[in-house]
């Protein structure tokens, strides 16, 4: 069950070290100065993210550096989607509404989607 | 990081689920949609249901007083086999209201059997554009009814834990 994955990033300081991530591959010190947290909290958070998924690391050198997995995020994102679904079928609904309204009022117009 | 920032940062991350779509129409006729009887009830779902406004009073603090019916075959059988009546009475209210730019409605879910009734509030904001308007409506799915619909299949406990979690946020 992808629940697992909400509750991963249900605390903030991960979501925190997550947005660091979202610029690309870094080092903990990057992270810790972009997150402004404590070092071992941004290396605590890491490795539950790691261990999750959410998060890959290799080696550089000296240095460690982290980056964003994709597969954890499709997975909520999939999670959400039959929800997402509805919406959209709504959507499309308050669209042809729309449209119907137009026609009886002698208007036309298109419907795009963004 | 400060407290704040934290609990900014938190709150941007929330897991809302943003819809949007573009149509080429005058925001009037949009906001016709939502906030007059008959216009919101042209579109007004899910799928296979049909609603019957009874109170629709736009403005802040008016209320939006419904009926929603299963009327397809299949929703109409679904909702008998689960037990459950094939028309609900649905209560909500407009919390924010300003006329053709931005609307909230807070519906209140009180029908889900052992769960306390809560509130979900969808915010719908208008950005007219030459000759279309882009319409933006922000849920939060740990709050609305199709959720908690889906939650009765079998999730409500999770979500309940889940829920509780997202609520109060450590840092």
């Amino acid at each position: 069950m992808h629940i697992d994955g909400f509750e991963i990033l249900s605390d903030p300081t991960r979501r925190l070290v997550v947005e660091a991530l979202r610029h690309g591959e870094q080092q903990v010190s990057d992270i810790v100065a972009q997150a402004g947290i404590h070092q071992s909290g941004v290396s605590r958070h890491l490795r539950i993210l790691h261990e999750a998924g959410f998060v890959a690391r290799r080696p550089d050198g000296q240095r460690r550096l982290y980056r964003l997995q994709a597969a954890p995020f499709r997975e909520l994102d999939a999670w959400l989607a039959p929800y997402r679904g509805l919406w959209e079928a709504r959507l499309d609904r308050f669209g042809a509404a729309l449209e119907k309204r137009r026609k009886a009022r002698g208007i036309t117009h298109k419907e795009k989607r963004t | 990081m400060s407290r704040n920032g934290s609990a900014a940062a938190a709150s941007a991350l929330r897991p809302k689920v943003v819809i949007e779509r573009t149509y080429r129409a005058r925001l009037e006729e949009l906001w016709e949609l939502w906030t007059t009887k008959e216009g919101f009830e042209s579109w007004w779902g899910p799928e296979g249901f049909r609603v019957e406004v009874h109170a629709l009073e736009a403005r802040v603090g008016g209320t939006l007083h419904y009926d929603m019916i299963a009327h397809a075959s299949e929703q109409v059988a679904a909702m008998r086999r689960m037990g459950r009546p094939t028309s609900h009475q649905t209560r909500a209210s407009f919390v924010e209201l300003r006329p053709h730019a931005r609307l909230a409605i807070t519906h209140v879910i009180d029908f889900l059997p052992g769960v306390k009734p809560y509130d979900s509030t969808m915010v719908v904001e208008f950005f007219p554009s030459g000759d279309s308007v882009r319409m933006v409506v922000t849920l939060d799915p740990m709050h609305t009814e199709e959720f908690t619909k889906m939650s009765t299949m079998g999730l409500a406990s999770q979500l309940t834990k889940l829920d509780r979690r997202f609520a109060t946020g450590r840092g």
